[in-house]
C-alpha cells in the first residue's frame, strides 16, 4: 500500500511573507507514478520535503495510507528518498550504505543480508558491494541511492531530481532503469523534475507547478494538449509554444484574431470558445511549434479550414539534426516552427507559414484556457 | 593513444632544461629551506647537547656544541630527586582528559549550532564568538575564585574544569560540520537515525580530519599550559610538566643541565603523540580510496 493524500497543504518560511506552498490537495494512488514538474523555486523539492517529514507543514494535512503523518519522525513514515545529490555515506561501502536503514531499524543481519544482496542484484551492484561511494560512477552512486531505498520495502518511493546530475546519455538509461524498478516493485513514487521530458516519459499523472502553487494535474499528454494556462503551455513544449497576444473579433459565424495589421480566422472549434470571452476581448493565441509549417515546392500538407496561411520572412533557421527550427516574422508577431528537417530554407526568405490551428489554445486575459472556461 | 602517442611516450631524450631555469629555482628554494631548518633546529640541538654535559664543562668558553665527556648524570639526578614520572603523568591526565572531553562537547554543540535549528541560535553562537576575544589573563582571578569556592584547588578537575571552557573547538567543529551537505542528515532521518544517532554514526566519521586537529591543538595547548596549573596547584605533586620543570630553577641557582635534560624529557611525549595522530590523520582523508 501505499496512498498519498495532501489536504490543503501549505509551507510558509518565517511569520509574513508568500508560501512556498500553498493550498495543494492532490492524492496519489497507491502504485502511481506521479511527477511534480516546475521551475527550480516553485515549491515542488519542498512538497517532497513535507512527505518525507524534512520539512515542517506550516497548514493542512498529509495522510500515507489513511495516516496523518504531519507530527510523525522522517524514520517512521515508511517512505524512502533518493536525493539530486545522491546523499551516499561516505564512509561507508556500498553493502554499508544500502544496509544502513535496516540497520537502524534493528533487522536481524542475516535478514539484512539477504535483502541487500537481492536490492544489489536488482540494480546491478553485486561486484561493487565492497567499494566506496568515490569510488563509484555517477550512475552507479544512483544505483546504490536507488538501492537504499528499496532495501526498505517503503510504502512510498520519493525522488527529488534523482537524474540531474548525470549526463545525457546516462539519464535516459537511468530514467529507462527507474521506470523498470516502478514496474517491477509497483511501489507508489512521488518523483520531483524540472525537466519536461522526464515528467512526461515517466508520470502517469504529472503535476504542474508554480510559485507554490499548482497550476494542472493530469495525464502528461492530456496536459500537453490542454495546458490549463499559458504557464504550462509554455513551460512543457520544446521549442516553446508561440503565444499571440491580440483581440477578438467576432464575426456571423466565425470569429478571427487580431493582432496589428494581421487579422485570421480563427476556425469553428476556437471561435466558439472566442464567442464566450466576448468580442474586442483581449486574447492569448497558443500555438505548438509542431503545428507550424513552411510552405516550400515540395510541401504535402492539405489544406483544411483550421489552416492558417500567413506570409513571413525567416529570420533564423536552426537544424537540430532531426528536426529544423525555424523562426519568421509576420507583420509585428513572430513564430517558431518545428518543421522537417533538410527543408531547403534560408534567414531571409520570404515563405508562407501555414498554422494549423486544430489543437491550438485561446488563452484569456487571466492567462486561463478558454477551453477550460467554456467546457 | 594512437602508434605516434605510444612513441613521444616512450621517447628517451632527457628532458631539456634539466638544469635550466626550473632546477635551478628548486634548488634556490631547497637551499632557503635547508638553512631555515638548520637555523630552528639549532637552539633544539643546543638543548640536547647541554642536557648531556657536566656541570662543569657547562660554562667551558667558547661554548661546546657538542658534550666532550657526554653524562647521563643530568637525567639520573631529574628522575631520582624529583617527581618528574608524577608530573608527567598529571600532564598526561590533564592533557588527555581536557582533549577527550573537548572533542565530545565541541563536536556536539558544533553539530548544534551548525544543523540543528532553535531559537536564539545564532544569538548564542554569537556569545561563543564574543567569549573568543576576552583574554585569559582576564579571566584568571575570577576562575580561581570559582575553582577555589568549588573546593577544586589542587584536583585534577579544577586542572582540566577551565580548559574545557575555550570556544575555539566550538567554532572550528560548527564550520567542519556545516560544510557538510545538509542530504546526508536527511538522509539518515530518512533512514532511522535519531539525532544522536546522526551525530554519531554519519557526522562524527566525517570529521575525523577536523577531530584530529581540533586533538593535537588542544592537547598542544594543554601540555604547555604554564599559567593555570601554577596558580591552580600549589602541592609539589600534583604539579603538572610546566610547573614541576619551572620549580627546578631556584631563587639563586639554575642548573643548565637539569634544566634540558627536563626539557628533552618532556618534549618526548608530545612529539610522539604528534607523529601518532599525524599518520591517523593522513589514514583517516585518504580512508574513502582505499579498498578494504
Amino acid at each position: 500500500m501505499g496512498r498519498v493524500e495532501f489536504v490543503g497543504v501549505g509551507k510558509q518560511y518565517g511569520d509574513s511573507g508568500a508560501g512556498a506552498v500553498q493550498d495543494v490537495n492532490l492524492t496519489v494512488e497507491d502504485g502511481e507514478f506521479l511527477v511534480l514538474l516546475g521551475p527550480s523555486g516553485c515549491g515542488k523539492s519542498t512538497l517532497l520535503k513535507m512527505v518525507a517529514g524534512l520539512e515542517d507543514v506550516t497548514s493542512g494535512e498529509i495522510y500515507i495510507d489513511d495516516r496523518l503523518v504531519n507530527y510523525v519522525k522522517p524514520g517512521d513514515r515508511n517512505v524512502a528518498m533518493v536525493f539530486q545529490s545522491y546523499a551516499l555515506y561516505p564512509h561507508m561501502t556500498v553493502r554499508e550504505n544500502i544496509g544502513f536503514p535496516l540497520k537502524m531499524h534493528k533487522l536481524p543481519k542475516a535478514e539484512i543480508d539477504r535483502r541487500v544482496t537481492e536490492a544489489a542484484e536488482i540494480l546491478g551492484l553485486r561486484d561493487l558491494l565492497d567499494r566506496r561511494p568515490e569510488q563509484l560512477s555517477g550512475g552507479q552512486r544512483q544505483r546504490v541511492a536507488l538501492g537504499r531505498s528499496i532495501v526498505r520495502e517503503p510504502a512510498v518511493f520519493l525522488m527529488d531530481e534523482p537524474l540531474s546530475n548525470l549526463d545525457a546519455q546516462l539519464r535516459v538509461q537511468t530514467r529507462e532503469e527507474i521506470l523498470k524498478l516502478h514496474a517491477r516493485l509497483g511501489t507508489t513514487t512521488i518523483y520531483v523534475t524540472h525537466d519536461q521530458i522526464e515528467a512526461m516519459t515517466m508520470g502517469h499523472r504529472i503535476v504542474v507547478m508554480r510559485s507554490g502553487v499548482v497550476q494542472q494535474v493530469g495525464k502528461p499528454q492530456f496536459v500537453y494538449d490542454h495546458p490549463a494556462n499559458t504557464f504550462v503551455a509554455a513551460f512543457l513544449g520544446n521549442p516553446r509554444v508561440n503565444l499571440q497576444t491580440g483581440a477578438i473579433r467576432l464575426e456571423a459565424d466565425i470569429a478571427r484574431f487580431e493582432q496589428g495589421e494581421v487579422s485570421f480566422a480563427l476556425g469553428p472549434a476556437l471561435s466558439a470558445f472566442a464567442r464566450s470571452a466576448g468580442d474586442g476581448a483581449e486574447v492569448a493565441l497558443g500555438v505548438r511549434p509542431e503545428d507550424i509549417s513552411v510552405e516550400h515546392a515540395g510541401s504535402r500538407k492539405h489544406e483544411h479550414d483550421a489552416l492558417v496561411k500567413l506570409p513571413a520572412t525567416i529570420t533564423l533557421v536552426e537544424p537540430v539534426g532531426s528536426d529544423l527550427y525555424v523562426r519568421a516574422t509576420t507583420g509585428t508577431m513572430e513564430w517558431m516552427a518545428r518543421t522537417e528537417a533538410r527543408l531547403p530554407v534560408r534567414t531571409g526568405d520570404e515563405v508562407t507559414l501555414m498554422i494549423d490551428l486544430t489543437h491550438a489554445h485561446l488563452f484569456g486575459e487571466d492567462g486561463m484556457n478558454l477551453e477550460g472556461a467554456a467546457g | 593513444m594512437g602508434a605516434e602517442g605510444r612513441a613521444l611516450a616512450r621517447d628517451p631524450q632527457p628532458k631539456p632544461g634539466r638544469f635550466g631555469g626550473k632546477s635551478l629555482y628548486t634548488i634556490a628554494i631547497y637551499v632557503i629551506l635547508i638553512v631555515a631548518v638548520f637555523i630552528s633546529l639549532l637552539p633544539f640541538g643546543y638543548v640536547v647537547s647541554t642536557s648531556f654535559k657536566s656541570t662543569m664543562s657547562l660554562f667551558s668558553y667558547p661554548p661546546d656544541w657538542l658534550p666532550e665527556n657526554p653524562t647521563l648524570d643530568n637525567y639520573r639526578n631529574l628522575l631520582n630527586r624529583y617527581p618528574f614520572w608524577r608530573w608527567l603523568f598529571n600532564s598526561f591526565v590533564v592533557a588527555g582528559s581536557v582533549t577527550a572531553i573537548k572533542l565530545v562537547v565541541d563536536s556536539m554543540a558544533g553539530y548544534a549550532f551548525a544543523k540543528m535549528r532553535f531559537p536564539g541560535r545564532d544569538a548564542l553562537f554569537l556569545v561563543v564568538l564574543m567569549s573568543l576575544m576576552v583574554p585569559f589573563a582576564a579571566l584568571l582571578i575570577p576562575t580561581f575564585i570559582i575553582i577555589r569556592e568549588l573546593g577544586m584547588l589542587n584536583t585534577y578537575w579544577g586542572l582540566i574544569l577551565p580548559g574545557l571552557a575555550s570556544p575555539i573547538g566550538v567554532f572550528m567543529m560548527r564550520q567542519f560540520i556545516e560544510s557538510l551537505p545538509s542530504d546526508l542528515e536527511n538522509a539518515a532521518r530518512l533512514d532511522g537515525c535519531s539525532e544522536f544517532q546522526i551525530y554519531r554514526r554519519v557526522i562524527l566519521p566525517l570529521i575525523k580530519p577536523g577531530l584530529v586537529v581540533l586533538g593535537v591543538f588542544t592537547f598542544m595547548t594543554q601540555w604547555t599550559s604554564y599559567l593555570w596549573p601554577l596558580v591552580v596547584v600549589t602541592k609539589p605533586e600534583m604539579a603538572t610538566l610546566t610547573v614541576g620543570v619551572r620549580s627546578l630553577t631556584s631563587t639563586f641557582t639554575q642548573d643548565w643541565g637539569l634544566n634540558s635534560a627536563a626539557a628533552i624529557l618532556s618534549m618526548l611525549p608530545t612529539i610522539l603523540v604528534f607523529i601518532f595522530l599525524q599518520r591517523y590523520f593522513i589514514a583517516g582523508s585518504i580512508a574513502g580510496a582505499l579498498k578494504e
